[in-house]
This record gives structure tokens, C-alpha cells and sequence, in this order.
């Protein structure tokens, strides 16, 4: 059930974040796809160096939200967004902002492992040498470099120049957050990252999200409560496209303080 | 019945049957044409007839058997010959191949199985491939150096006879190396020094001491061709030295110049092994030489070439345009109605008939692209056209729009193939929608863009009826690539496999000569397309190997 086990930890008011550990800060995020409005008034902090889950049952829009913070919603066609997400201060959506350079900055993780038809090599220095890195040493030692910080150096170090299809599911996965690491990025949005892996390949990356937020702020999209239980330190729960609650996540599954989340937390509904 | 029907089998069946149906037919197809084509260069046996005709005319036809027919009697009898009264109610009648052109009103001739009184294998017979006139059938009496008859006795006759012909044969390709070579080189230059001269003068810059330049240029030239049209000319002198006495069916004996006999066997003294050593060598002569008296005789190389030449140039035209436009419509183009029909319209493209696009190649690629290009960088080859006239690149041109439809469909079916999760994972690492274009989407889409490839050239290289129009000729005197600057003669027009088997079968002088020809090259022509195909399909391959898709 679910893991209180951090239940003493230190707890942060959310509120009273200062802009140093502030790592994002959603204003008023208003999302429509066509007519229909798919966020409605979000507004939150992120914190910096932490881990924050986006709860809630499907439909609900914490993919959307996610998908908002590195402007992968520009892809639909049809999104519109309002409203505000911050990055040090600056709007994410102002017309100013290229949005490469964004995505640089906060990578994401996918539901299911998208590795490139390429080399396991190939697919961790994608993003360097998509910035014009191309000298050897400097790939190889961000290459070492990511799939250590991703727990997958041991595993694939002696086949780096196979294709990286020849990995399991959960090695793919890692091989992703291995390729989103290389390029530094600050923040890191996982989409469900675990939906598609057996529970061992689940357990390792836990393990490594846990390792992660050690060097980025991760934001994790779950429809898993024990999941977030175990990596996250603070957890929004979202319903109907509105956040109903964002607390701390022992707060918030000890003791919400909103109807609707508690019976979401307690399997009356979702 | 009604459980068997239930259970899908018959379906099974249906299906399967109709697979081994379009199975048998191509195979059966390849295998005619094959068979008919390729057993033209085996040696048949030649014949000695004995002919007594219906008027008690006798008389001796040496030949081989071309084809063999069964006729009715009546027909015959309907036909005007006389003289059936005691045969059977059908019979035989042969095609007999007797060669000798020049000395006989027909060298196809038809026999009644009747009048044959005799037919027996004629031994020592040898066959001559000559440069005109066809084969020649008959026994060889003697060689002659000049005007004195070698004494040579019967049993040697024939080594001598081969190394003669191989010394003649060696100054036929001296003065074929000096023709195509130096000759041809000095005649290039002229041309280009008139042209030259011509260019001067049209800029209105044309100067006595350029006139005299020009004229000093031209007359060394013309200097060193008359020495090389001495070396020519005593080449062929050397070449006529020797000649061959042979004696025909009708008892004649007939000179000929080892300089136009181009070889000679004897098929009725030869093995099996030697049969077959003498198949391969035809078929290598036939697809290795050039065709000789208006394409009946000789081999296709040029047509090989031209086609093998055209359809690559038309692949390397169609690759580009067809991706880029594929790329466009999805990936940036709107997704409105205006692709919609655009995409229709292109669709739709493929249902013109290729004979409508032979004609807009010679309207607009011709004549207005052609022409402005001569009007432009040509204009001191007018009113002689450069570009301004069909050839090869219009021919791909025109076949490169013909084709698009086909790469712009398949490539766009690759497009949309590749998983979004891809896209997203590529454009999540900063990747701009450019980059993630060349560097995930393009090569994934690769093998479906090889596809469409493949489909374009099997189309393109059994295109004809537009050719015809835009660059295909019965004999090109040049090939579009040679060793004289620029190289490459993209507005020189080419020979093609397909217009070559429309030529020899529809439009020559001697129809039976030509009809084995057909055969080959048709089959040659499938084998070339088939050869093409092979080679993208290997490429093919060897990238979706590379880029499997993810197998979710």
C-alpha cells in the first residue's frame, strides 16, 4: 500500500517557495484543443531538485500539463494555450523564446521507449551532435557519462555500437533518460515513464528517478499512487483539468485536505 | 460441405489458386520469350535438299530449318498449287533459312515436306557472319592472297582460313579504334572550332587575326586527319588483302574479302560442348556489338546502354523532386482541402496516358526548355538545335514527371508510417522540425522511398510510346557518354530495348530475320528490368534492415 516512510521528512510550504528553488512556476495555464478546454487556472511552483508527481485519472490533464512545460503542445495543431509557465522568471511561451533551445533545457521522457533506429551510442550523443558537437572524446565521455547516470554503462558498455532495438524494454527506457541527460538539461519531465515495463525494469527506474533528482528537477506524470508515493516529494492531483490539490505528498496522502482527492487516493472512483 | 465452407477453405484456395495462376503466367511468359530469344544463337543444323518442284524443276538449297508449318491441303490446293492430288489431306511445309542474299531472290524460303526428294546433314558446310548481306552458306574451296589462290590442300584450308580472318579482323578494329578515336576526336574539335568561330562572331569580335587563328587551328587538324585517313585507308587495304572462294548451293563459286566476313563456323562438325561454347559467344555478341544492316543483324549494346543510361538519369531526377514534394504536403503543408486536392490531383497524375506526356516532353522540354537553352548558351550552333531536339535528358525528363506520382504516393505512405513517439523523442532533445526531418524521419522513410523508386523504374525502363517523342532514335551513330569533352551528351539522342523491339519487329526490311531478334530482345529487355529491380530491391532491403521500425 502506500509507502509512508518519509512521512517525517521535512515538509516545504509550497507557497512560500523563494525564486532560487523555484524551478518552474505555472501562472493561470488555461489549455484549449478546438472549443474544448482541456486546463483550466492551473497555477503552481515546481521546486528545484525535487521530484513532483502529477496524479489523477485519465483524461484529467497531467500529460497536457506536462506536455505544456516543454511546449510539446505546439505540435497539435489545434492547442491553444493562455496564461503563463516561468523558467527562471521568463515565459516559456513569449514570443521571444526559441523553442529548441526550451526543450534543451527541460527534456522529457516518454511513455513508451522511443529509442532511435540507430546505435546505443548514436542515440545518447543525438542531442550533442545536434548542437555541433562532433569531436570524439567529448561524445564518448558525455556518452560514459549518461548511461552511468542512468544506471545502463554496465549493461551496454561492451555492444555501445549495436542497435539500440536490441535492448529489453526496460533498458530502452533507461537509454532514453540516458539520451535526455547528455544534453544537461535542468528540468526532466517523465510521462508515465513505467507504463509499458515489467515491475523489475519499474523498480530500476524508480530507483533512478530517485538518483536523478539529485542533479534535476524531475516532474513525473503517474496513474500509478504507490509510484508516486515512493518517488515523488510532492504530488498534485488534477481532475478535470483543474488542480485540486498540490501538496506535499505525505500531506496529500495522509491527509487531503479535498474531498476529491481522497477518494481518488482511497480507489473510490478513478 | 456447408463445416467446409464454414471453415474458410475454400477461400484458401481461391486465393492461393489465383497467386499460382499470376505465378504460372509471368513464368510462362519469361519462359517463351526466353526460350524463342536465346535459341536463336544455338547452331542449328544446316541441310542439303534435294528440291524437285511440281514443273520437275530440280534443284539444291543448303539452309537451316527455320520454322515448320501444317497446312491443309485444300488451302494449298485454293492457293493455286497444282500437283496434290496423292497426298495426305495435310501437310508439312518448311521455312528454310538459306542465307546468301545477295546471289538469291529470297533467303527465306518455303518448301512443301513433297518436293523434297532428299535431305541429308551437309558436312564441311561453313556459315560466314558478314557485315552485309547476312550469313553466307557454302563449302570452302580455297583462300586467295590478291589475285594467286594459295596452294593450301583441303584439310588445312579452314586453320588457314582462321588465322587469316583473325589478321583481317585485327586491322578491322585498328580502323574501328581510329574512327571512334583520334577521328572522331579531330572531328569533335573541328566542330567545336567552327562553333567557336561562330560564337566570336555573333559577340561582333571577330578579327582578321582570329579568322587567321581559327583557319591555322582548323588546318592542323585537317592535317592530322589526312595522315590518319592514309593510316585508315591502308588498314583497310591490308584487311581486303585476302579473300575466301566458296561454293554455293548452285554449284557457283563466289569470292568474298575477308575484310567484311565477321566470323565463321561449322555447325554440322561441331559437339555439343562446342555448340554451346559457340551460344555463349553470340550471346555475348549480341549483347556486346552493335547492331549492323538496319538492326536485323548484330547486336543491341547501344539499346542496352541507352535504356540502362535513361532510367538511371530519370531515377536521379524523380528521387529529389518526388521526396521533397512528399515532404511538403505532409509535412507542412495545411491539412485543408487544398492538399486534399492536391494530393488527388497528383494522385490522378498517374492515370494520364504516357503518350500524353511524350507529347507535353516535346512541347515544353523540347521546344520551349530546349529551345530558350539553345537561344541562351547555344547561339552559335543556330539554327542547328543543341538542346532545342529530343534526347536523353528530355526522354527522362519526360519519364521523371511520368514517375512522380508514383515516388511522391509511396514516400508520403513511408512519412506516415513512422511512429509520432519518434518525432516527439527527437524534437524533445532540442531538435528543430528541420533536423528532426534529416536526421530521423528522412532515413526511416528511406526504404518507402526506395519502393517507390523501384515501382518508377519498372515503369519507366517498359515506357515507349513517349520515347518516341522525346529522344529515341532507330540507330544513334553515338553513344551519350564517350571520351570527348564534356563527356556526358545529355541532348544526344539514344537507342532504348523497347523502341529497338518495336523497330525490328514492325518496321524491318526483312521480317523473318527479325523475328528471333524480337524475341531476344524482349527477353533482354525483361531481364534488364528485372535486373534494375533486383539491384533496389537489395538497397531496399539492406535499409528497412537498418531502420526496422519499433515493434510496439
Amino acid at each position: 500500500m502506500i509507502d509512508l516512510s518519509n512521512l517525517n521528512a521535512k515538509t516545504n510550504d509550497l507557497n512560500t517557495l523563494t525564486p532560487e528553488n523555484t524551478a518552474l512556476e505555472i501562472k493561470n495555464l488555461d489549455l484549449f484543443y478546438g472549443d474544448k478546454q482541456a486546463l483550466h487556472n492551473v497555477s503552481m511552483k515546481i521546486p528545484k531538485g525535487k521530484v513532483t508527481a502529477f496524479i489523477g485519472p485519465s483524461g484529467c490533464g497531467k500529460s497536457t500539463l506536462l506536455r505544456c512545460i516543454n511546449r510539446m503542445n505546439d505540435l497539435v495543431e489545434i492547442c491553444r494555450v493562455d496564461g503563463n509557465i516561468e523558467l527562471h522568471g521568463i515565459n516559456i511561451y513569449d514570443k521571444s523564446v526559441d523553442v529548441a533551445s526550451l526543450r534543451r533545457r527541460i527534456g522529457m521522457v516518454f511513455q513508451r521507449p522511443n529509442p532511435f533506429p540507430k546505435s546505443i551510442y548514436e542515440n545518447v550523443v543525438y542531442g550533442l551532435r545536434l548542437q555541433g558537437i562532433n569531436d570524439r572524446r567529448t561524445l564518448d565521455e558525455a556518452c560514459e557519462t549518461s548511461l552511468r547516470g542512468a544506471a545502463l554503462w554496465n549493461e551496454v558498455k561492451d555492444r555501445l555500437h549495436d542497435n539500440a532495438f536490441g535492448l529489453s524494454g526496460g533498458q530502452q527506457q533507461r537509454l532514453v533518460i540516458a539520451r535526455a541527460i547528455a544534453i544537461g538539461p535542468e528540468v526532466l519531465l517523465l510521462d508515465e515513464p513505467t507504463s509499458a515495463l515489467d515491475p523489475i525494469s519499474t523498480l530500476t527506474v524508480e530507483e533512478l528517478i530517485t538518483e536523478l533528482k539529485k542533479k534535476f528537477t524531475v516532474v513525473i506524470v503517474t496513474h500509478n499512487m504507490q509510484q508516486a508515493a515512493r518517488v515523488s516529494d510532492q504530488t498534485a492531483f488534477m481532475y478535470m483539468g483543474k488542480l485540486i490539490e498540490y501538496s506535499d505528498t505525505n500531506t496529500l496522502f495522509t491527509s487531503p485536505t479535498q474531498k476529491q482527492t481522497e477518494d481518488y487516493i482511497t480507489g473510490r472512483y478513478g | 460441405m456447408g463445416k467446409w465452407f464454414k471453415s474458410g477453405t475454400p477461400w484458401i484456395w481461391m486465393t492461393g489458386g489465383a497467386v499460382s495462376l499470376s505465378l504460372i503466367a509471368v513464368i510462362g511468359l519469361i519462359l517463351l520469350i526466353g526460350w524463342r530469344g536465346l535459341s536463336f544463337f544455338w547452331p542449328a543444323t544446316v541441310y542439303e535438299f534435294s528440291i524437285e518442284n511440281q514443273q520437275a524443276e530440280k534443284s539444291v538449297l543448303i539452309g537451316e530449318i527455320y520454322d515448320t508449318e501444317h497446312v491443309l491441303k485444300q488451302q494449298l490446293i485454293d492457293g493455286g498449287v497444282t500437283g496434290l492430288e496423292d497426298e495426305a489431306d495435310s501437310l508439312d511445309r518448311f521455312l528454310l533459312k538459306i542465307g546468301n542474299r545477295e546471289y538469291v531472290d529470297l533467303d527465306f524460303q518455303w518448301i512443301l515436306e513433297t518436293y523434297i526428294k532428299d535431305k541429308k546433314v551437309a558436312h564441311d558446310i561453313v556459315v560466314f557472319e558478314r557485315t552485309k548481306n547476312g550469313n553466307f552458306y557454302g563449302y570452302l574451296e580455297a583462300i586467295k592472297e590478291g589475285e594467286t589462290t594459295l596452294p593450301i590442300d583441303q584439310a588445312n584450308l579452314i586453320d588457314e582460313l582462321d588465322q587469316r580472318l583473325d589478321r583481317a579482323l585485327e586491322f578491322r578494329d585498328k580502323e574501328h579504334d581510329l574512327l571512334t578515336g583520334d577521328i572522331g576526336r579531330i572531328n569533335n574539335d573541328l566542330a567545336n572550332i567552327r562553333l567557336e568561330q561562330r560564337k566570336v562572331e555573333l559577340d561582333g569580335e571577330l578579327t582578321d587575326a582570329k579568322i587567321a587563328e581559327f583557319k591555322a587551328q582548323s588546318d592542323a587538324l585537317r592535317a592530322e586527319y589526312l595522315g590518319l585517313e592514309n593510316e585508315l585507308f591502308s588498314y583497310r587495304d591490308q584487311a581486303k588483302r585476302d579473300s575466301v572462294v566458296v561454293k554455293d548451293m548452285t554449284g557457283r563459286s563466289v569470292s568474298m574479302p575477308l575484310s567484311y566476313i565477321l566470323d565463321f563456323y561449322q555447325p554440322n562438325d561441331m559437339n555439343f560442348f562446342q555448340k554451346v561454347g559457340h551460344w555463349l559467344h553470340q550471346v555475348y555478341k549480341f549483347v556486346h556489338d552493335d547492331p549492323r544492316e538496319a538492326n536485323t543483324e548484330g547486336g543491341v549494346f547501344p539499346a542496352i546502354f541507352g535504356t540502362v543510361f535513361m532510367v538511371m538519369l530519370m531515377a536521379v531526377i524523380v528521387t529529389p523532386f518526388g521526396v521533397v514534394a512528399a515532404i511538403y504536403l505532409h509535412e507542412y503543408a495545411g491539412k485543408n482541402s487544398i492538399t486534399k486536392f492536391i494530393r488527388i490531383a497528383v494522385i490522378n497524375l498517374s492515370g494520364v496516358p504516357s503518350i500524353v506526356y511524350g507529347v507535353f516532353g516535346l512541347g515544353f522540354f523540347v521546344y520551349i526548355l530546349g529551345g530558350s537553352i539553345d537561344q541562351l548558351l547555344y547561339p552559335e550552333a543556330l539554327p542547328s538545335p543543341t538542346f532545342g531536339s529530343p534526347g536523353v535528358l528530355w526522354a527522362a525528363l519526360t519519364l521523371a514527371i511520368l514517375t512522380l506520382p508514383v515516388v511522391i504516393v509511396s514516400t508520403e505512405e513511408g512519412l506516415s508510417r513512422i511512429p509520432s513517439t519518434l518525432r516527439e523523442g527527437s524534437l524533445a532533445l532540442g531538435a528543430t522540425k528541420s533536423e528532426t526531418l534529416w536526421r530521423i524521419v528522412i532515413p526511416m522513410a528511406s526504404p518507402a522511398i526506395m519502393t517507390g523508386l523501384i515501382l518508377a523504374v519498372a515503369r519507366a525502363a517498359g515506357e515507349v510510346a513517349p520515347l518516341m517523342l522525346v529522344g529515341v532514335v532507330k540507330i544513334a551513330p553515338t553513344l551519350p557518354v564517350d571520351g570527348n569533352f564534356p563527356y556526358l551528351h545529355l541532348e544526344r539522342k539514344f537507342m532504348h530495348l523497347g523502341f529497338h523491339i518495336y523497330d525490328v519487329g514492325f518496321q524491318s526490311p526483312n521480317v523473318e530475320a527479325a523475328r528471333p531478334l524480337v524475341y531476344a530482345t524482349s527477353f533482354l529487355l525483361v531481364t534488364v528490368i528485372i535486373g534494375l529491380n533486383l539491384a533496389a530491391i537489395a538497397i531496399r532491403n539492406n535499409l528497412r534492415e537498418k531502420y526496422r521500425a519499433l515493434e510496439h
